[in-house]
């Protein structure tokens, strides 16, 4: 279920997923992944622990920043290798970018250094807490589609800048559950159904989730993946709450194409109640 | 002093280690030479640009448990070593306080929940109020939530390594500036050729990155700031979502704040952004800071290993220790008496499975 290059999809180890699994292949910009758990690769106590917790995850996709590293310099390498050895497609992220012109500087640059289209997009908007840039992302989406990325952009639950970001070219979009590093889950439920209901792309929860359940609840929803960071890394003990988000991300997805029944207003017995023959309605 | 004896013990790196185990080594009788590739005066160490906290309760919470344990070891051996160079003055254990911005003291709380987790007793970090820490550092700005760490302490590390490397001298040890090394089983490699030796140790820092490929560098930027405005009389922490920033109070109204911790071996200089954050922190524990004036921007490396523990390798002629990361001063006390066990052939190691790798880790279970 790794990813030694870049295009080897092609022998799937399912041994330990659920047979679902087999055809229910998370599909980003036609290429499909094993996984639907998306992990960042920032904030552990060690690359040890980061490496465990990325192997609990089993997740075919981490995500890596390069903002702060020189990455002109390849003074990151070290790092990088131990990312690489983990067998997962590297995601590089342009996070620490508070402009479109950097973020696109920044995924160039990753391009290179990574020999990858792929890039998670990020433009800040807000110092504090991190909340992306709508119009930057755009600006930014736009330019780096034109040039053939894959871009991943991490944006809010907005529909309307949802619908610009796809109409730009995004094969995929990452709305957040809540601010990054908040753990707060789903904040907006609505925002987030809406996109679900009118958005014909896969949709990948990114940020703001602190428990399993979050997960469990966005991919019962019908959301086509997960990319969490600061729940993994700042849980007590990583590696262990990898595992349990991975759980709760193939629970939440085998629930979602089960079909989870409506809840309805009324308690309603699966059996008949005795007290209540069913013929007295119409005597 | 002890009846073994005399070797001729060659050490690689004259860092804070390397000092340490050199200077109890002359103690011990042995002829000790000490190479480094950087200068003696000036070290261009990692524990000359460190803060210089022995801090091992706000260090587990961001390592292992093991950390605790061989924190404690400091907190006995520093005063001891300390009065036997006649540098006790160096030594301030007079705790750390953490503080957070009234919007982040979940942190506070996240904290005080994870050290409960890792060592097990809460007792150790003591609640305060406005009034509490202020009656602690009255210079430092209103915060209405902050923890106290009575155990913890910090030393005046730059004074520590002169008089160390002072005592090194004085005890007739033979030192090299300048001069890179490369460590063998009884033999060091200089670049004016091999010299043989009943002993070699290699207590580099990333220098020892050659011999050892999971070595790596991660980038660490100091600001070191002097105002005679603001008094502080230990360590105080600033807790944030995303960085954790420390101010050291060191002798003459200088301050050491730190430090960022960057995944790159990049060794330019400090980034405009790390030391906006840095700045910003240490306006924030007090304005009266704004007019210090920055003395210095530190930049280094901290060795690291994968799992950010000191390895230490013992084979025939040649012992290796490695990969202090960010814990120079709170491990190195620790790490020098194993090493000191394994040369004299006695002595307890209590942390042999924690040095070997080999002992369970609470973040990897």
């Amino acid at each position: 279920m790794r990813h030694d290059t870049l295009h080897d999809d092609t022998h799937h180890d399912d041994t330990h997923h659920d047979d679902t699994s087999h055809d229910d292949a998370l599909v980003l910009y036609d290429e499909p992944f094993t996984s639907r758990f998306l992990l960042g690769t920032a904030l552990y106590s060690s690359p040890a622990v980061m490496q465990a917790s990325v192997e609990a995850a089993g997740c075919d996709m981490i995500t890596l920043g390069l903002r702060r590293q020189n990455p002109a310099g390849g003074d990151g390498d070290a790092f990088w290798q131990i990312l690489r050895e983990s067998g997962c497609r590297l995601l590089p992220n342009t996070a620490g970018c508070r402009s479109a012109r950097e973020a696109i500087t920044l995924a160039e640059m990753s391009r290179e250094l990574f020999d990858t289209p792929w890039i998670k997009l990020e433009v800040i908007g807000d110092d504090y807490n991190l909340q992306p840039d709508p119009f930057g992302l755009l600006e930014a989406a736009r330019e780096l589609i034109a040039q053939g990325f894959k871009v991943l952009p991490y944006c809010t639950d907005d529909l309307v800048l949802c619908q610009r970001l796809h109409e730009a070219g995004c094969q995929a979009l990452m709305p957040w559950g809540a601010p990054i590093g908040t753990g707060r889950g789903l904040m907006n439920r609505y925002a987030l159904r809406t996109l679900r209901e009118r958005i014909a792309a896969p949709l990948i929860i990114d940020a703001g989730l602190g428990a399993p359940s979050q997960a469990a609840e966005a991919m019962e929803m019908g959301f086509d993946g997960v990319l969490l960071n600061t729940a993994v890394a700042k849980a007590r003990r990583p590696a262990r709450m990898a595992a349990a988000f991975a759980r709760a991300i193939e629970a939440g997805r085998a629930a979602y194409l089960a079909g989870p029944m409506e809840q309805r207003q009324t308690a309603s017995p699966s059996t008949p109640t005795l007290g209540q023959p069913f013929w007295h309605a119409h005597s | 002093m002890n009846a073994l004896p005399q070797r001729r013990i060659a050490i690689a790196g004259a860092g804070l280690l390397g000092r340490l185990v050199a200077w109890q080594l002359l103690r011990d009788g042995h002829a000790v030479t000490l190479y480094d590739a950087g200068d003696l005066d000036a070290p261009a160490a990692a524990a000359w640009t460190a803060a210089g906290m022995v801090a091992p309760l706000a260090e587990t919470v961001v390592s292992e448990p093991c950390i605790f344990g061989m924190g404690r070891v400091a907190l006995q051996r520093w005063p001891a070593w300390l009065a036997e160079l006649e540098a006790s003055e160096l030594w301030h254990p007079h705790g750390s306080l953490i503080v957070a911005h009234p919007q982040d003291e979940n942190e506070l709380t996240q904290f005080r929940r994870d050290l409960a987790d890792a060592v097990g007793d809460e007792a150790s970090a003591q609640a305060l109020d406005s009034a509490a820490i202020r009656s602690l550092e009255p210079d430092l700005a209103d915060f209405r939530r902050g923890l106290f760490l009575a155990d913890e302490a910090h030393l005046d590390n730059r004074e520590l390594l002169v008089r160390l490397l002072a005592a090194i001298r004085r005890l007739g040890g033979e030192c090299h500036a300048h001069t890179p090394v490369e460590p063998h089983p009884g033999e060091i490699a200089t670049p004016a050729g091999r010299r043989t030796f009943d002993l070699v140790l290699d207590c580099r820092g990333h220098g020892a990155k050659p011999r050892h490929p999971t070595l790596r560098g991660v980038r660490g930027e100091t600001l070191h700031v002097q105002t005679h405005e603001v008094h502080l009389s230990r360590p105080v922490r600033l807790m944030h979502p995303r960085y954790q920033l420390y101010v050291v109070p060191k002798p003459e109204g200088r301050f050491v704040i730190g430090a960022t911790s960057i995944e790159s071996e990049d060794r330019s200089p400090m980034s405009l952004q790390s030391s906006l954050e840095l700045g910003s922190a240490l306006y924030t524990l007090s304005p009266a800071f704004a007019e210090a004036r920055i003395l210095e921007q530190g930049v280094n490396l901290r060795p690291a290993f994968r799992d950010n523990l000191p390895h230490v390798i013992c084979g025939d002629g040649l012992i290796s220790a490695n990969g202090l990361f960010r814990h120079g001063y709170l491990l190195a006390p620790a790490v020098a008496d194993h090493l000191l066990a394994a040369v004299r052939g006695h002595g307890e190691q209590p942390f042999a499975d924690v040095l070997a790798g080999t002992a369970p880790r609470m973040a990897l279970s």
